[in-house]
């Protein structure tokens, strides 16, 4: 009930900021769609590695992860309502545009009726494979039929490279051209490790919350230690990345790359990049470094609970200084906050209403179940 | 009874029964519990109870010592020791030094690890262990499990530990006893494993270092010599007219070479001395005057060089009223251009030098005609 007040409190600022300020609504807007397509995207990312390798830890954890996946559907469908603000977002949709000949080689790609067939083949996708991942997996627990698994595990490497595409596409379409004369390869890659440990972010936090609701009993320290691991190793892999982009352009000083840099580097968002740089790599990092606090619930809970804050803060930080935002986080922020986490969380709270805690139609479970590090 | 006893040995069939009996015997006070399997047994730990391995500190602490090493020994290569600018950057630029950082850190923590565990904590080589003298240790290695419990000692009591032994499940038990006196030739093999290794090292290097020395034609060591490149003075494909060289562009000036367009030393007399008065100019005009100009110009100006006598030339005595109130301009019009018999001393003088000689030249003068004040 309280969720459902607040995110009418948050829908009436967002409108309210809609009204007075477009392109901060937009930006917003568009941050907090990325937020929902990547804690979505990197769980169900999670789903797909477990059919794909065959492991055995993550059982207990799958429906879980399946059922923070369903966030892809309202994250889909705010991603097509963000083509309504394409006029406000990109650069490339103003009229005249591009005034340099070496834009106009883009103009193939960054058009309005390609760009909105992308986007829509990529909520398509994302929709389509979370119901052939989390319906199988309900479908399996009713017939408990061995097929069905092998279905799932022959359509993940078919995701796999879905998702490496949809991903990159998105990170270019969605952020790269925001600054249509910047470009950087690696930026699909940047956006990945943030997507899956936005994923792993939120299936912690699920996993602990229900634990705490005495559901998920079967999952232990063993279970909890192995997702600690995967999110210091990718806080790790995402601040490899970040750093080898950023160094490379420094290096290079090429003028229609570093333009993109001197944005977030010189100025107020300075310090917002060294704040960044504080909560997205050394407090994570040190705070997951020893055996034990990788599996303890309690640390576990508040490191996803701070990796999700600085994956918000990242995407803020990819975009705002696009549009020429300062680093600012006033009503319309808190506004868009409070409608996309309460939606969020009365999303995955109805998920979490259907169906059993654990997969229990899997054949794997009882080893899934007996995992020791 | 002979020998000490070292342990008593208790085998299990699986390692089920193993990690029941470890849990049953832990913290009874029986002795040091110890278990050996032919393979990792998930939770015998936690059954033994074993203490934190330190080794997670020691990677920690060497791995940050790495960092911090690599960070300082950059910043001291490149910002201190050898400074160099590279791309236009900063001497001291952190963005260039995190790789090395980075892989540093790396390399201390892994070898931190790796020799921590295998020497430090797991004590290898170790060449000799009572445990090896016991008949069981074959199966071991296969597919039995086994539990000891190891003297702590006088009042270890083996017979009363085999039975909490088979009381906790074992097949059989066994006394393990420290075998006669070991032998003492693993200090010779090692000695002898370390000169054969220094002995292939001495050879290889010295094979390497003579292929090299008598073979230099030989690939791959005369690839050095075939570089593309273009000799001197050829022509080729890549400028306009075949030209070797790209054709200086238009306006281009050299570093160092700034044009001089001034026909006449009043014309020149608009020019200033751009360098300050220094005591580092002075000696620097000091020793560029008694290189070029004083074997003519004599060693205080007055005109009276040693070349002077030998050619009967009269240079100018430079101390007079006449030259005092030559503009600073115009002395550098005359080193550039030359004056009545004095030849242009452009080519052996660079800009700095010049003006560095006016102002030599200058305390000079008012060395010649010093007024009380001059005192200090």
């Amino acid at each position: 009930m309280t969720l459902r007040v607040l995110a009418i409190v948050g829908a009436l600022g967002c409108a309210d900021s809609l009204i007075i300020d477009p392109a901060r609504f937009w930006a917003n807007w568009l941050v907090w769609t990325l937020m929902l397509v990547s804690a979505g995207l990197g769980s169900l990312f999670l789903v797909s590695l477990e059919h794909l390798t065959g492991a055995r830890w993550s059982i207990p954890l799958r429906r879980t992860a399946e059922r923070v996946a369903s966030l892809l559907i309202p994250g889909s469908l705010a991603m097509l309502a963000a083509l309504i603000g394409i006029p406000v977002l990109f650069p490339w949709a103003q009229p005249g545009w591009p005034e340099d000949p070496l834009q106009a080689g883009k103009t193939a790609w960054l058009n309005v009726p390609f760009f909105t067939a992308r986007a829509a083949a990529c909520a398509a996708l994302w929709i389509g494979s979370w119901k052939v991942l989390a319906g199988g997996s309900l479908e399996l627990d009713r017939t408990r039929d061995p097929r069905l698994h092998l279905r799932l595990q022959r359509f993940s490497p078919f995701f796999i490279a879905v998702f490496a595409l949809t991903v990159t596409v998105t990170a270019f379409d969605w952020v790269s051209s925001l600054s249509p004369e910047w470009y950087s390869d690696v930026l699909g890659v940047y956006l990945f490790a943030g997507v899956f440990l936005s994923g792993l972010s939120a299936v912690s936090l699920a996993a602990v919350s229900l634990k705490k609701e005495g559901r998920l009993q079967g999952v232990r320290f063993d279970h909890l230690y192995n997702l600690g691991g995967f999110l210091f190793a990718f806080v790790v892999f995402w601040s490899y990345i970040a750093f080898a982009q950023y160094m490379l352009m420094w290096y290079a000083h090429m003028p229609e790359e570093i333009f993109w840099y001197k944005d977030r580097v010189e100025g107020a968002w300075g310090a917002a990049t060294l704040g960044l740089a504080l909560v997205h790599f050394v407090i994570p990092f040190f705070a997951l470094v020893t055996r034990g606090s990788k599996g303890d619930p309690r640390r576990l809970a508040w490191v996803s609970g701070l990796v999700l804050v600085s994956h918000y803060a990242d995407l803020c930080w990819l975009v705002f200084p696009s549009l020429g935002l300062a680093p600012r986080f006033s009503w319309p922020e808190a506004a868009a906050g409070l409608l996309f986490v309460s939606v969020g969380l009365l999303w995955v709270r109805r998920a979490t209403a259907q169906g059993d805690d654990l997969p229990v139609g899997d054949p794997a479970l009882e080893e899934g179940l007996a995992f020791r590090l | 009874m002979g020998e000490r006893v070292f342990a008593v040995l208790g085998v299990f069939a699986g390692p089920d029964a193993l990690l029941d009996a470890a849990s049953k015997l832990e913290g009874r006070g029986v002795g040091k519990l110890e278990a050996y399997t032919p393979y990792p047994v998930h939770g015998l730990g936690e059954a033994l109870a074993l203490r934190r391995s330190p080794l997670a500190g020691m990677v920690m602490v060497m791995g940050t010592l790495g960092t911090a090493a690599a960070f300082l020994f950059q910043w001291w290569m490149n910002a201190y020791d050898y400074p160099i600018v590279v791309g236009g950057k900063p001497l001291a630029s952190w963005q260039a030094f995190v790789p090395i950082m980075f892989e540093v850190t790396v390399l201390f923590s892994a070898f931190t690890a790796w020799l921590g565990a295998v020497f430090l904590l797991c004590r290898l080589p170790g060449l000799w262990h009572p445990m090896l003298s016991s008949s069981s240790m074959p199966k071991l290695t296969r597919d039995r499990f086994a539990l000891s419990i190891e003297s702590q000692g006088r009042d270890f009591d083996a017979e009363a530990t085999r039975e909490a032994l088979r009381d906790a499940g074992a097949l059989e038990t066994e006394v393990v006893r420290f075998p006669p006196a070991p032998k003492p030739a693993s200090l010779t093999l090692l000695l002898g494993l370390a000169g054969a290794g220094a002995l292939a090292c001495v050879v290889a290097g010295l094979a390497t270092y003579w292929t090299i020395k008598v073979f230099p034609t030989l690939p791959p060591m005369s690839r050095m010599l075939q570089q593309p490149r273009l000799g001197a003075q050829r022509s080729s494909s890549v400028f306009a007219g075949s030209a070797g060289f790209a054709p200086v562009a238009e306006g281009t000036v050299a570093r160092g070479r700034l044009p001089y367009p001034f026909k006449t030393p009043e014309e020149a007399a608009v020019l200033g001395n751009p360098l300050p008065r220094t005591k580092a100019v002075l000696a620097e005009g000091k020793r560029r005057f008694d290189t070029v100009c004083r074997v003519c110009h004599g060693p205080l100006a007055d005109g009276k060089g040693t070349l002077t006598k030998a050619y009967g030339a009269s240079p100018a005595d430079l101390r007079t009223r006449r030259y005092q109130a030559f503009p600073d301009g115009s002395v550098y019009h005359a080193i550039m251009s030359g004056k009545n018999a004095m030849p242009s001393f452009a080519k052996a003088l660079t800009e700095d030098e010049r003006w560095s000689i006016i102002h030599y030249l200058r305390a000079l003068q008012r060395a010649a005609d010093a007024k009380d004040s001059d005192l200090p």
